[in-house]
């Protein structure tokens, strides 16, 4: 899997890279404009990650060339700009999704993983962890065959941690994932522990192998 | 406020009244001196005519008739007490009329065939409460064609000649700084006009760019900050895959991680309110606030379960409309709600009550209620 990652601010470039990299990812970088387009130009990825704000143009005009060439790469906005408008018209240009920074690098993972299931063809809906089955198209999860059944917080909560399996995610990364566009409200993010608990209970109940890892007071942590 | 050009005719009204009042009286006196010193050269003229063509060869059996005949050039007996020689004003009983009316009178002492008489000429004069009544209707006839013209003059100018001006202040009117159309004023040959709009059209226009730049600033900000807390943020998330983590150290990542959190929300805010005091929510609609709670309640639902409260909202079909911003309004809603639960006791209630055009969103607390004066 390759990744281009388009983005002045080198410190964010090389974190994005080293998080991708357990991931396997492979990242290329473009920090100006020029370069993204000689780079999308030349070689095809799976996801390009876009900075709209840089040194010599407007992030957008990398979109309105790889949508000119009529290629197939996920491309997610990551703007320093979140407003509405901003978000809208990236959209409507033709980015598969919109991130807006400040962003936990899990996040990130899992639209990433989530654009790169949509542009593949043969995406696989069904994804097997010994005896844990997760159904993305149908949203159903099956221990040893049989319907475990949560609720949609719980849901994306399994999935979120699935997508950055082995790694841990933090408390407050999985709080802004659950609560979308209410995350700039909270300040309480205790019911992620609530959800987590729920979440470990149903699965181990179930007989579940317990996956899901609590790491000190931080996070938790997907791993078989 | 007068419009100006009701302005122009009431000053015109003014000005025209008092030129016309003040020469009224001059008027009338230089009238009247003209008259009468005409009626006195008239009388004076009969007083010439009589001594040379009727005096010298008139007798005295003659007087009788002479008196028959004029009215105004009499001959009486030398029994007249009047002042002779000049022309003095006497009032005499106009029988014809019927009246008193007012005379000029000479008296002068003559001889007839060596016996003493007295001449007396006289003209009527016409009466000056007539002449001032017919000055009056004539000066309020001028005044009032005065007028009627100017009131045409002063429309046809205010269409014609204002027409560049209240054109110009219409396109002022109507601009609006959020929607960055720069009006377009017509061509005009009048300098002051041609001046005025130029100056107007350079002010808007660095209006318009300083708004530009204001925006700009505000974006740049937003940018700056949140580069710094996206790196910020992704160290953090790095730092936590470490595998040698021990408990302590991941406290203080946990609680790097709440300031990170809490830096992000307050960048959000500051370019929150540098957009609202810039204006740039200035596209209102009509928006019922009972949907919108409706709406925004389900996402509060974790954060007041995890301090056991419970949300009322009755009377939910209640409709409030007001005219505001949508994103706005949303914002107002959710901060309304938030605080109603963070500032809250384990296992209160918030209340949200719709009637009668207000809202209300009551939370139970342990501390006092807020002080309505310092809010």
């Amino acid at each position: 899997m390759k990744i281009l990652i388009i983005e002045d601010e080198e410190e964010i470039r090389e974190s994005i890279a080293s998080y991708m990299q357990t991931e396997k990812y492979v990242c290329e970088f473009a920090d100006t404009l020029n370069i993204a387009i000689d780079k999308i130009v030349t070689h095809d990825y799976d996801c390009i990650l876009l900075d709209l704000m840089l040194p010599d143009g407007n992030g957008l005009k990398v979109l309105e060339k790889i949508r000119a060439l009529n290629k197939q790469d996920g491309v997610i906005i990551i703007s320093a700009n979140g407003s509405l408008e901003d978000k809208i018209k990236g959209l409507n240009i033709g980015a598969d999704d919109y991130l807006a920074k400040p962003f936990h690098l899990s996040e990130l993972n899992a639209r990433i993983y989530s654009v790169v299931r949509r542009k593949k063809f043969d995406s696989k809906n069904l994804m097997y962890y010994n005896e844990l089955e997760i159904n993305l198209q149908f949203k159903v999860v099956k221990v040893k065959g049989k319907e475990v059944l949560l609720t949609r917080k719980e849901f994306d909560l399994l999935l979120f941690l699935v997508g950055s399996k082995d790694m841990v995610v933090s408390k407050n990364a999985i709080a802004e994932h659950l609560s979308g566009d209410m995350a700039d409200m909270m300040d309480n993010i205790d019911f992620v522990y609530a959800h987590a608990k729920n979440l470990k209970k149903k699965l181990t109940e179930a007989g579940c192998n317990n996956y899901i890892k609590t790491v000190y007071g931080v996070g938790y942590k997907f791993q078989v | 406020m007068k419009k100006l050009l009701n302005k122009t005719l009431l000053y015109y009204l003014i000005l025209s009244s008092g030129v016309l009042i003040l020469s009224g009286p001059c008027f009338y006196f230089l009238i009247e001196k003209l008259y009468l010193d005409d009626v006195n050269e008239a009388v004076l003229l009969r007083r010439d005519e009589f001594f040379k063509k009727n005096l010298p060869d008139l007798k005295i059996e003659e007087i009788s008739v002479w008196n028959k005949f004029n009215r105004d050039t009499r001959i009486l007996a030398d029994t007249v007490t009047a002042s002779k020689d000049q022309i003095i004003l006497q009032i005499f009983y106009d029988e014809m009329v019927p009246e008193w009316e007012p005379y000029h009178v000479l008296y002068k002492n003559i001889q007839v065939q060596g016996k003493p008489f007295v001449l007396m000429i006289r003209l009527n004069l016409v009466e000056s409460q007539d002449l001032m009544l017919t000055l009056t209707w004539l000066y309020l006839g001028t005044l009032f064609l005065l007028l009627l013209a100017n009131f045409y003059i002063t429309r046809l100018i205010s269409s014609k000649l204002w027409h560049p001006f209240y054109d110009t202040l219409q396109k002022i009117e109507k601009f609006n700084l959020q929607h960055q159309q720069v009006p377009v004023f017509e061509k005009v040959n009048i300098i002051e006009f041609e001046k005025l709009n130029s100056a107007v059209s350079k002010l808007i226009n660095d209006i318009v760019k300083a708004y530009q730049i204001q925006k700009e600033f505000t974006e740049n900000a937003s940018h700056e900050l949140q580069n710094p807390l996206a790196i910020f943020r992704n160290k953090l998330d790095l730092l936590l895959q470490n595998t040698s983590l021990n408990t302590e150290q991941s406290e203080i990542i946990q609680s790097l991680y709440q300031v990170s959190g809490r830096l992000s929300r307050i960048n959000k805010n500051l370019l929150l309110l540098s957009k609202i005091e810039n204006k740039q929510f200035s596209d209102t609609e009509r928006i019922d606030i009972s949907t919108i709670f409706q709406q925004v309640i389900p996402y509060f639902k974790e954060q007041a379960l995890a301090k056991n409260i419970n949300i009322v909202f009755d009377k939910q079909t209640t409709k409030l409309y007001i005219i505001a911003n949508k994103g706005l309004t949303e914002i107002l809603i959710n901060n309304l709600l938030l605080n109603a639960i963070s500032h809250n006791k384990e296992n209160g209630t918030v209340t949200i009550v719709l009637i009668d055009n207000s809202l209300e969103v009551c939370n139970t607390s342990a501390n006092n209620a807020l002080i309505n004066d310092i809010l």
